[in-house]
């Protein structure tokens, strides 16, 4: 009941500022140019693909890369996990931090929720919000699937990689607002961790070196899968854990306050 | 004939703010229906005591007993029990007021039918009618004030916890919070107040808890025509305090 209120008034918060209106416009339109892009890439060539046999399709060179530009290479513009790095970040950095600062996060322990409560609401919430926005990204390869051949089983398991994804990204952002006495503090945390998540075994690759523990560590190794269209319950196990570890610290941290101050 | 059992007992509860004692083995009890006024100076302690009272910090050491239960142990009898108004009524400058109201019920349980009844009934006491769709950001402090109230009284608790309650109110107001914290206390529930104001003891209170330095210096019972008896001990503890600080 207390997770529900205070996913509620979460939702609230986001829909009257104006950070989450003008992120999910501008990144949107952003999305919009990737895929007015990789469409008309995908009709031009359209002609000699339908030559090739199992050659790629709409999926491939549409509906996937606009959630990533992880398997067809060239990073602008972005596609929705690489704004993601960005967005999440920003989106939860005020969650606790701003509580904190308001002097708000009192009000909601004076009522008696636990601070697991707390946290579990702030994340459906924020949640909630990069669903939406994961699935009006989805409506624009949709959209024109009527035309195409969709190969659905491929789309459900790059979408299943990208929701995953933001799960895992939005636990950390709200763990660094847990943790953060300011919400731009939060925000630069929360990205250098993700940056860090994804790029952590870069350095072995470019020089080479196939490290499985940080590849295994690597976000990406577990996206990619997931991009393929391979669903792996390994590679889910991976953003559960790192879900869980975050929301555990930031509940931690969270229950802490009251010690603190 | 034996006294009710206390619904709020702090036994030795203390706490160390900002690498000082803000509150040193303090021992206080409040019965159903006592209106406890919480005196002392800035810095003596007593808002820390209420936050600890409505289970926004924990105390180093003690123990808070809420309707004879361990509040520390159980801390979401809180939701329950008690109300809480913090000093300067922190809001969510996002929502108003009618959402606040709703926010906190359903944050305490309240649903349908009992949420909607609480909310109208300190609407209409709180006379807020005229302010529920307004954003509690643009509130003045008076009306952010209002707003707090209602918030912790919208599901009856049976702790009042005030701390500074007539902050920022007009003479009109203040009046009408006098009346309110009477009319509580009347219903039974157990108010607790913290103020610097003297007037405002004498003038709603039962009795009277003075802190300083983080420790209780008096406690007793408050009489109407008590004034200038109350304020000299006021001021004997608080210069004593500080004679002592620069002797």
């Amino acid at each position: 009941m207390s997770t529900l209120a205070v996913a509620r008034l979460e939702l609230r918060r986001l829909s009257v500022r104006p950070l989450a209106w003008v992120l999910g416009a501008l990144t949107l339109a952003e999305l919009a140019w990737r895929f007015t892009l990789l469409l008309g890439g995908f009709l031009a060539g359209q002609v000699k693909l339908a030559a090739m046999p199992g050659g790629p399709g709409y999926t491939d060179l549409v509906a996937v890369p606009l959630l990533s530009s992880m398997l067809t290479g060239g990073f602008l513009p972005f596609g929705l996990a690489e704004l993601a790095l960005v967005i999440v970040p920003l989106l939860t950095m005020s969650t606790l931090a701003g509580e904190r600062g308001n002097g708000t996060l009192p009000l909601l322990f004076a009522t008696g929720t636990p601070a697991w409560q707390i946290v579990l609401g702030k994340y459906l919430a924020v949640l909630g919000w990069l669903l939406l926005w994961l699935l009006l990204t989805l409506a624009m390869p949709l959209s024109v699937a009527h035309g195409t051949h969709l190969d659905w089983g491929k789309l459900a398991a790059a979408t299943l990689g990208s929701a995953a994804m933001l799960a895992a990204l939005a636990a950390v952002g709200l763990a660094c607002s847990a943790y953060a006495s300011h919400p731009a503090i939060a925000a630069a945390a929360s990205l250098m961790l993700a940056l860090a998540l994804w790029i952590v075994n870069l350095g072995a690759q470019v020089a080479g070196i196939d490290n499985g523990v940080l590849n295994w560590l690597a976000l990406g190794t577990h996206l990619e899968t997931l991009l393929r269209g391979l669903v792996s319950s390994a590679d889910l196990l991976w953003f559960v854990l790192v879900a869980a570890v975050a929301l555990v610290l930031a509940a931690h941290r969270l229950a802490g306050d009251r010690e603190r101050n | 004939m034996t006294l009710p059992q206390p619904l709020l007992k702090l036994d030795s509860v203390s706490r160390r703010r900002a690498g000082r004692a803000a509150v040193r083995d303090l021992d206080l009890e409040l019965r159903r229906g006592q209106v406890l006024g919480l005196l002392g100076v800035n810095g003596a302690g007593k808002s820390t005591t209420l936050s600890m009272i409505a289970g926004a910090l924990r105390p180093d050491s003690g123990r808070i007993a809420l309707d004879g239960h361990d509040f520390l142990e159980r801390p979401e009898l809180a939701g329950r029990l008690l109300g809480w108004l913090p000093e300067r009524a922190p809001l969510w400058q996002e929502l108003t007021v009618g959402e606040h109201l709703d926010t906190h019920g359903r944050l305490r349980g309240l649903a349908g039918n009992a949420l909607r009844q609480a909310r109208e009934a300190v609407i209409e006491r709180l006379e807020l009618q005229p302010l529920v769709r307004r954003l509690a950001g643009v509130l003045s402090q008076g009306q952010r004030q209002r707003l707090g109230l209602a918030c912790a009284l919208l599901h009856r608790p049976a702790l009042l916890v005030l701390d500074e309650p007539a902050n920022a109110l007009d003479p009109v107001q203040v009046a009408a919070l006098r009346a309110l914290i009477r009319e509580q206390a009347a219903a039974g529930t157990a108010v607790i107040l913290s103020t610097h104001l003297l007037a405002e003891v004498t003038a709603v209170c039962d009795r009277v808890a003075i802190l300083h330095e983080g420790t209780l210096r008096h406690d007793g019972p408050v009489a109407n025509d008590d004034h200038a008896a109350l304020e000299r001990r006021f001021f004997e503890i608080a210069m004593n305090g500080a004679q002592a600080r620069a002797a």
